[in-house]
């Protein structure tokens, strides 16, 4: 039996790997212009025909965002910002999702509806009595205010993508450790979250993303230069006369660069086996 | 039970770290930046939001500012810089919430909104009260015989003649008149590749094309789009400054993609060398050299309708100022008005932004080094400036209103009289 | 002994004695409310306040800034719902949100399944989940900036297709385009979460599907499908919800043009509030679009419960 599976095999990674190669290009092309874009000069970026890499291919733009104080603090604000709330929000949607998964509670169908929804209104309504609330607050221009606002954008979409990771766990396990007299807390952080960090990774990255890319409350919620993020700092490169279309394709890589080394630390966990044996009794 | 042993380490991690957070939080709060600490011993601190300091070079906004606050110890100046594609919503989030700054920077098209929602103060009124000498101001911009915004500085959009490709084709100066410009654009865009004779900005989300590259042609022939201050689009100088473009569209002679092309695309399709002709503002001038020294390029009055001899309207957009209604310190906020726009405050701001100046008597120094912003400073001073949309209610909407009915005219769902009378319909309703 | 999870395992596990029942649900009440109060709380002050007042501001005439509010009852509403361009744009969301999901759920699914292999060795396929990844990257106004550059009539796409189509600015093509530009930017939000979904499966399902002789697609259809659904469910809800609020990235691109033909609710109702100044109207739209998205989360929520 091992010599045609053998063979199937190998014409199955050849697929496999043209399939990969045209996702690649789908993917990964417009990015890769963009790369390109970021070592012009503003003047070649719109040039027919179009080349990857041009006379004078440069790291001007980079030079310039790199020695800019001002630009500096924009990715520290982000930094803090979102790793703030990646944390806050895995915590207390990590609660949240396990009352809803194992729970069946008087008004929980509710809630589920409610939590569900509220991410439906349009956030360009929802702008000017949110901002002021958080003006009412003494929230404006600081870091909790953002990070706070993050936090209600992300929750919903937290508690619902961990109640249904959730979900997909039997409930066997959790009634396995109470049997040992162990509480909720002690069900909940020590088997299924092990269980599930791909799941509680997959949604740490995105939040952090979410944190990291929002533009319209960031600018609302914040007045001095100094607290400002960085899709506000790539914004203010889109003048009323002029876009510096090379800084804002090198403020772009640069931002997200840290999101992806994030997604590539943590993409390990998405190994078939980590958790999967963990399931035998 | 390897679960439970992972789980040990795991969870309680987790728990630091968000304590950690946390109490990182508590610290960043105490000490996050930009808060408005009253500043010390009496000084009065006043905000200026605009969006005029990212687009003038490094530094140079602030030390105007800083000379400011020299001559007037005891106030100080807080430049709030935003990105302008957001200012409006900005502007209006903080009058909402009573944090908008003192001093705003605003857009003709803005005024009459703001003013009518009494977001901003009655200029008129504090000009009297500071017994302000108001002829120095070359415009204001009035609503209901009050004035709420004076323009700083004015970008005036002329006609940019690529001249290269204009000798290429067979024109040996730029069109002065519209058969001419008909002509010429026909004859570039018949050079075939990319090139295209004239170039029309048309997206609905910044429907200034409407204004500089559509309305000017009625203007550049002395023509109005109102009467009595009430729409009036059906009228001869718009609907032959209408059919005039869609001709032009029809045979062809305009770029590709100006159902969604905004006016920095135009610049780098010019600035590319693929566009004969293009109306464009004058704070391009340098850009356009910068970006592509080789190219050589001309400016000149918007051509009119053959045999006018009367002024030719210049469309322009200003760097408008502003005082906040609610304002605690509007002493201080006119003080820093006056100063923008006294005579060399105002030259100099002009000299940076290289636009022309609000007041009547300044005269930038581009003027005197280079020969294309004097050509354009002698076609400023033989027309008249013409924007007939600032001050005018929604003034931006009417824009995109005309906007989507014209795109209709030109993709061929309707004729031109009827996108002009149910555009006229459409303004009627917002008045 | 192998656990699967069946729904009849599942309910001979849950199921116990009446008595127990009762006591246990009187201690689960307080102890959900207590994982759920953190959550409340936020959501409460920092999102239910802000919905009211503009589900508040849907019934009265002037606000914001204007100086004189009063309260208008439905008229509002009424005048919203005869109004031919609300419809369009609700139209024009519901194509645009149907089709990016379906294709973000067809691709995410494949590219995640193409990722999770092993005929592929570590390296590669940490290279490739990299490059799949980055359209996730973005903030959207660059996304939007981008694929303007690339969609220009004498842009790169153009040259590669030796073609002068408008891509952006035709208005036949423009709603498509704007269909695709949103397809490339949101399909590795369900990549990643299936990715992380397939390492749940026990692995010895699969085997033991392997051995009662079912190919690679039967397994598929399976064993892997009704594993992921609990996930896909919610992704789908979250990304039609999502989708439907999408402004930037279609204001930047087209802003709602050429003529009408991208016009969404999130653009219909941005010009109401900030071109038009009228928050009433505004408000009413917003209170129209979390209605339509009421009914879906209801659905949801009662599919959720079904299962169990």
């Amino acid at each position: 039996m091992t010599a045609p599976s053998a063979a199937r095999r190998t014409a199955a990674k050849s697929w496999l790997i043209v399939g990969l190669i045209i996702g690649a290009v789908f993917a990964a092309g417009p990015v890769l212009w963009m790369l390109s874009s970021s070592f012009k000069s503003n003047a070649e970026i719109f040039e027919l025909p179009p080349r990857l890499i041009t006379d004078s291919f440069s790291f001007d733009a980079y030079v310039k965002i790199f020695t800019s104080a001002q630009t500096m603090r924009f990715f520290l604000n982000s930094y803090v910002v979102a790793g703030a709330v990646t944390l806050l929000t895995l915590v207390v949607a990590i609660q949240a999702a396990y009352a809803f998964s194992r729970f069946d509670f008087r008004g929980k169908k509710i809630l589920n509806v409610l939590i569900v929804s509220v991410q439906a209104v349009p956030p360009i309504t929802l702008l000017i009595p949110y901002f002021g609330l958080v003006v009412g607050l003494k929230l404006y221009n600081t870091y909790p205010g953002l990070i706070l606002t993050y936090m209600v954008f992300t929750l919903p979409y937290a508690i619902i993508m961990l109640t249904g990771y959730f979900n997909t766990l039997p409930k066997e396990l959790d009634e396995a450790v109470r049997v040992d007299g162990a509480g909720s807390m002690t069900a909940l952080w020590r088997i299924l979250v092990p269980i599930s960090i791909p799941g509680i990774v997959s949604i740490g990255i995105y939040t952090f993303m979410i944190a990291w890319n929002e533009y319209l409350f960031a600018l609302t919620l914040t007045k001095s230069i100094d607290m400002r993020t960085v899709p506000i700092g790539i914004q203010l490169l889109m003048g009323q006369h002029s876009y510096e279309w090379n800084q804002i394709m090198a403020m772009s890589v640069l931002g997200s660069i840290p999101v992806l080394v994030l997604f590539l630390f943590f993409q390990r966990y998405f190994i078939s086996g980590l958790t999967a044996g963990s399931v035998k009794s | 039970m390897t679960t439970v042993k992972r789980g040990r380490g795991l969870a309680p991690r987790i728990l630091g770290a968000a304590t950690a957070a946390l109490a990182l939080l508590a610290v960043a709060a105490c000490s996050s930046g930009g808060s408005d600490k009253a500043a010390s011993g009496g000084d009065v601190t006043i905000e200026f939001a605009q969006w005029w300091e990212p687009e003038l070079p490094t530094g140079e906004f602030r030390g105007l500012m800083d000379k400011f606050e020299a001559e007037n110890p005891g106030i100080k100046v807080k430049l709030v810089s935003g990105p302008y594609a957001s200012t409006k919503e900005q502007l209006f989030a903080g009058a909402a919430s009573g944090t908008m700054p003192d001093v705003v920077g605003l857009d003709g098209a803005w005024v009459n909104d703001f003013a009518k929602q009494g977001v901003i103060s009655d200029l008129s009124e504090l000009m009297k009260q500071n017994n302000y000498d108001e002829s120095q101001l070359a415009s204001q911009i009035k609503v209901d015989d009050k004035t709420y915004m004076i323009p700083v500085v004015n970008f005036v959009y002329p006609m940019f003649s690529n001249d290269s490709l204009l000798a290429k084709a067979g024109v040996k100066a730029p069109p002065t008149t519209r058969t001419e410009f008909a002509d010429a654009a026909k004859k570039v865009s018949a050079l075939g590749g990319d090139t295209s004779g004239w170039i029309l900005p048309l997206s609905l989300e910044t429907p200034n094309g409407v204004q500089n590259d559509v309305m000017s042609w009625v203007w550049a022939s002395g023509g109005s789009m109102l009467k009595d201050g009430k729409p009036d689009l059906t009228n001869e100088a718009v609907t032959s400054a209408t059919n005039f473009v869609a001709d032009l569209y029809k045979d062809k002679a305009v770029a590709p993609g100006a159902f969604t092309m905004k006016e920095q695309d135009k610049v780098e399709q010019f600035t590319n060398g693929r566009v004969g002709m293009m109306i464009d503002s004058l704070a391009h001038i340098n850009l356009i050299k910068q970006n592509n020294p080789e190219l050589k390029f001309s400016i000149s009055a918007i051509p009119a309708e053959d045999g006018f001899t009367g002024k030719r309207g210049i469309p322009y957009a200003s760097w408008g100022i502003g005082i906040s209604e609610n304002s605690e310190h509007k002493d201080a906020a006119f003080k820093l008005v006056s100063y923008l726009m006294s005579e060399k405050t105002n030259g100099d701001l002009a000299t940076m932004a290289k636009a022309f100046p609000g007041n009547s008597s300044s005269v930038p120094d581009f003027v005197k080094d280079d020969e294309l912003f004097k050509k354009a400073f002698d076609i400023y001073k033989a027309g008249y400036p013409a924007n007939e949309f600032t001050g005018l209610p929604v003034a931006e909407d009417l824009m995109r209103q005309f906007g989507e009915q014209l795109q209709a005219a030109l993709d061929g769902k309707q004729s031109v009289p009827d996108a002009l009378k149910k555009a006229q319909d459409s303004w009627m309703g917002s008045f | 002994m192998s656990l699967t999870t069946t729904p009849e395992r599942r309910s001979i596990v849950t199921g116990v004695a009446p008595e127990r029942r009762r006591r246990r649900n009187a201690r689960t009440a307080v102890e959900s409310y207590a994982f759920l109060s953190p959550t409340l709380i936020l959501l409460f002050v920092l999102m239910i306040v802000p919905i009211v007042m503009v589900i508040g501001y849907s019934f009265q005439d002037n606000v914001i800034l204007k100086k004189s509010s009063h309260f208008v009852g439905l008229s509002n509403y009424v005048e919203i719902l005869g109004n031919g361009d609300f419809w369009r744009a609700t139209a024009n969301t519901v194509v645009f949100c149907a089709a990016s999901v379906v294709a973000h759920l067809v691709l995410g699914l494949g590219f995640s399944m193409m990722l999770n292999s092993n005929l592929i060795g570590g390296l590669s396929r940490t290279i490739f989940r990299a490059l799949y990844v980055l359209p996730w990257l973005f903030t959207v106004a660059v996304i939007a900036v981008l694929w303007r550059m690339l969609l220009d009539p004498n842009g790169v796409i153009n040259y590669l297709l030796h073609t002068k189509t408008e891509w952006l600015a035709s208005p036949q093509l423009a709603l498509g385009t704007v269909i695709f530009i949103n397809i490339w930017a949101g399909y590795p939000f369900f990549m990643v979460s299936l990715l992380a979904g397939l390492q749940g499966i026990p692995a010895d399902l699969h085997e033991a599907a392997a051995i009662d002789g079912a190919g690679p697609l039967q397994r598929f259809w399976n064993v892997t499908v009704p594993q992921l659904r609990p996930i896909i469910v919610s992704l789908v809800l979250l990304d039609f919800i999502w989708t439907s609020q999408q402004f930037a990235l279609i204001w930047m691109t087209t802003g709602g043009g050429p003529i009408n033909v991208t016009e969404m609710l999130s653009t219909f109702t941005y010009k109401l509030a900030f071109a038009k100044y009228d928050f009433s109207m505004a408000s009413t739209s917003a209170v129209l679009v979390l209605l339509m998205s009421m009914v879906l989360a209801v659905f949801y929520v009662r599919h959720q419960n079904k299962k169990d």
